[in-house]
């Protein structure tokens, strides 16, 4: 990745496809964590490769490329099943406002978790877009990442395999306050010690 | 200085048993070494050539008695009875058991210290003036501003996982003693015309394997905004620099590659989203914030006693301390104080746990309770009184703190270097030593003047080597170590990076090397020039021609 400058209204038609930045094989995961709760989970993560077509994408429900739902919407929206859409870290939120009400799930892939952009996006999502639909960080997400994850927008997590989700339920309540806003709407510190005054 | 409310206390709390899990996880078997490494960082915890390293944050090099009683404990109880202040004015433990971390961090905690963000691609510890509160060139305090920053940028979940690290400093002094130039984000307090405070921003500044001289990206910030603004920053930061080389992710690269302009429309365009939302301060914000730095109860005394006069001309060496350790005051009849960590033989800013104490003593008797530590390694005390200066120097002296060297060659700043760095390509500690042995006659130093010495063990720079009068910087040969020496860096208000004299030294003859630059300089300078002076009128070649002439 190079240091270029966000252009708002870059051309769909050449935007990067398969970057190292999404992810590289499919991810399906028998459990999530939505709202702090352990639950059954049924989505499959489709990884963007250049091959990948729409006629690739498994039954069930989905979550794609956001190039993928940019190039096929219609058909996406036809299926009879859930489709969310990731948006890399190497993507930014701001290029797809138009499509966010048609959007009911969100999938923010983490290649590395020491990856800190998704947390820009989730907080972008929530604070500049308004998006209140799910926000679900996948990949390499882990009992340490979730936490900051959630104060910056992530509501829903999916962990590898090798992780316990009972523990990682831990990491909600690890930390009694903050000192900062967020996506989460805690107050700056400064304001709630000027009531004190 | 600020003192932990409710909240500060269940941050810091929470912290330490969130990393005791943490360490419990990885002892276990549940959370791999590779996994924990990016936390333990976050919390100050380095993995060395023969052991942990533990730093512990201190806010703006600003700590108490107490503080500085408990630092001393840790090192006598965990460690080997010594600790290393550094060039962030924070203090590191060299030898600290990983299962004792926690221990060491709750303990920690019962004095209001942490070592939160003092590692880890994340926003480190603020650093400031040394002088803050008593310089005679203060235009405004910048304590309550750093400490400001140092609670937004605490545990901020948005940027706990930057490029790469990412480091603030604040002056509001004449005299820039805080190298904001040389920093991810510097901010030097001005006013406007309408006598309004506010803040100089620059940008990209750093020194490490590029070094930068900060740009400013605006000139005028109002310090309400101050939050915001570093949040834009941040956040473009966070998008856009490298990721892919770790080398090429510090925000100067950034800066440099989209061009200062560029850089400064993107922040702006992302500020506007929110500048006037819940990060703008309010003026209650600062007032509250600087009611905990208030100016100590001084006593009404006035400038020059007699009874200092009278010691220095009876006491050669009270006399040396007094001219070079000593600086003047904003209060009639005190004096700032500067501890030299540099004593002769002594790694330079190392302290041991019977120092540590001492201090914390003589601190509470003489200075109001309080210590600061400067971004060159040693410590001071702020405010002493006149009256007190023969007393203080006794006492200083008694644990060999009171070396009368401060600002010459030999106090060096200097990293740790090969002797505990993984990192390191030579070692600094003994470089320093040959240093010191060679120029162990005061009074030549003396006429030397102001050298600022700096030297790393490695192009990581952490002994900042490029802004040193003199530079030195170890570097490996074929597995020997070498040593590359520059000339006339600066680090304050004329911030410039040295320039190369030539080809790599061998380590035996650094001193030589060192000497002959002084031979030059003494030739050459005129009047009341420093080396950094002639340096500038002169230019390298004459340095290059005496360092390199005998091997002609």
């Amino acid at each position: 990745m190079s240091a270029t400058k966000t252009v708002a209204n870059r051309a769909i038609k050449a935007r990067a496809k398969a970057t190292p930045d999404r992810i590289q094989k499919d991810i399906i995961s028998a459990k999530a964590i939505i709202d702090q709760k352990i639950v059954d989970n049924a989505i499959h993560h489709v990884a963007e490769t250049e091959e990948l077509t729409i006629a690739d994408l498994p039954e069930g429900d989905i979550s794609v490329p956001m190039n993928m739902w940019l190039d096929h919407k219609a058909e996406l929206q036809a299926r009879d099943s859930l489709v969310a859409v990731q948006i890399a870290a190497d993507e930014f939120p701001e290029d797809f406002v138009e499509e966010y009400a048609e959007i009911s799930h969100i999938v923010l892939p983490m290649v590395a978790h020491i990856d800190g952009r998704s947390y820009s996006h989730a907080f972008k999502l929530r604070t500049r877009f308004n998006y209140d639909g799910e926000i679900r960080a996948i990949g390499d997400v882990k009992y340490d990442q979730l936490g900051f994850l959630t104060r910056s927008g992530c509501n829903a997590f999916e962990l590898p395999e090798s992780e316990s989700l009972e523990v990682a339920l831990n990491a909600f309540s690890e930390m009694s306050d903050v000192y900062q806003p967020s996506a989460d709407g805690a107050p700056l510190i400064f304001s709630r010690r000027r009531t004190v005054h | 200085m600020y003192k932990y409310d409710a909240v500060d206390k269940a941050i810091v709390s929470d912290r330490v048993e969130q990393f005791r899990g943490q360490v419990s996880r990885h002892l276990a078997g549940d959370l791999s070494a590779a996994d924990l490494a990016p936390l333990r960082l976050r919390n100050g915890l380095y993995m060395q050539i023969h052991a942990h390293m533990l730093r512990v944050s201190i806010p703006y090099g600003l700590v108490s008695s107490e503080q500085m009683r408990a630092l001393a404990q840790v090192s006598r109880q965990y460690d080997k009875g010594y600790g290393h202040f550094t060039t962030r004015q924070n203090i590191q433990f060299n030898w600290p058991e990983l299962a004792d971390v926690p221990d060491i961090l709750k303990d920690l905690s019962n004095v209001e210290m942490h070592a939160i963000q003092t590692s880890g691609n994340c926003i480190r510890n603020i650093s400031s003036d040394q002088y803050a509160g008593v310089a005679t060139d203060e235009i405004i305090d910048p304590r309550p501003y750093c400490e400001i920053i140092r609670q937004w940028s605490t545990l901020h979940p948005e940027f706990y996982w930057l490029p790469r690290k990412f480091k603030i400093a604040v002056t509001g002094a004449t005299e820039d003693r805080a190298a904001v130039k040389f920093h991810d984000i510097g901010l030097e307090v001005v006013y406007n015309d309408n006598n309004e405070v506010g803040f100089r921003v620059y940008v990209g500044g750093g020194l490490g394997r590029t070094p930068v001289i900060g740009k400013v990206i605006k000139d005028f910030l109002p310090r309400e905004d101050i939050l915001s603004y570093c949040e834009a920053i941040l956040r473009v930061y966070n998008l856009h620099g490298r990721r892919d080389n770790k080398y090429k992710a510090r925000i100067k690269i950034l800066v440099n590659a989209m061009g200062i302009d560029d850089f400064r429309d993107e922040v702006e365009a992302e500020w506007q989203h929110f500048k006037d939302g819940e990060l703008k301060l309010h003026d209650i914000d600062f007032e509250t914030m600087q009611a905990f730095f208030p100016k100590p109860a001084y006593e009404e005394l006035t400038s020059g006693d007699d009874r200092v006069a009278k010691w220095r001309s009876l006491d050669s060496r009270f006399k040396a301390w007094y001219d070079n350790n000593t600086v003047d005051h904003v209060e009639p009849g005190y004096r700032i104080v500067n501890v030299s960590l540099k004593e002769h033989g002594v790694a330079p800013g190392d302290a041991t746990d019977e120092q540590m104490d001492a201090i914390a003593n003589i601190a509470e008797k003489y200075s109001f309770g309080e210590i600061r530590v400067t971004h060159e390694q040693n410590l001071v005390l702020a405010d002493i009184r006149e009256q007190d200066l023969l007393e203080v120097w006794k006492e200083l002296d008694q644990v060999r703190l009171a070396t009368p060297n401060i600002g010459s060659v030999n106090d060096m700043i200097c990293c740790p270097g090969l002797d505990f760095c993984s990192l390191a390509n030579a070692s600094s500690i003994s470089v320093a030593k040959q240093i010191n042995e060679k120029f162990d006659d005061f009074e030549e130093l003396y006429d030397i003047g102001e050298v600022k010495l700096k030297m790393s063990g490695c192009m990581n720079a952490c002994g900042h080597h490029h802004v040193g009068h003199i530079g030195i910087l170890g570097v490996d040969k074929k597995g020997e170590e070498w040593y590359q020496l520059t000339v006339g860096g600066d680090a304050s208000n004329d911030a410039a990076l040295g320039t190369h004299l030539g080809k790599a030294i061998a380590k035996d003859k650094v001193g030589d090397a060192i000497g002959d630059i002084l031979d030059v300089y003494k030739d050459l300078r005129s009047d009341d020039e420093r080396l950094l002076d002639t340096f500038r009128r002169v230019g390298i070649d004459p340095f290059k021609e005496k360092v390199y002439s005998e091997e002609a």
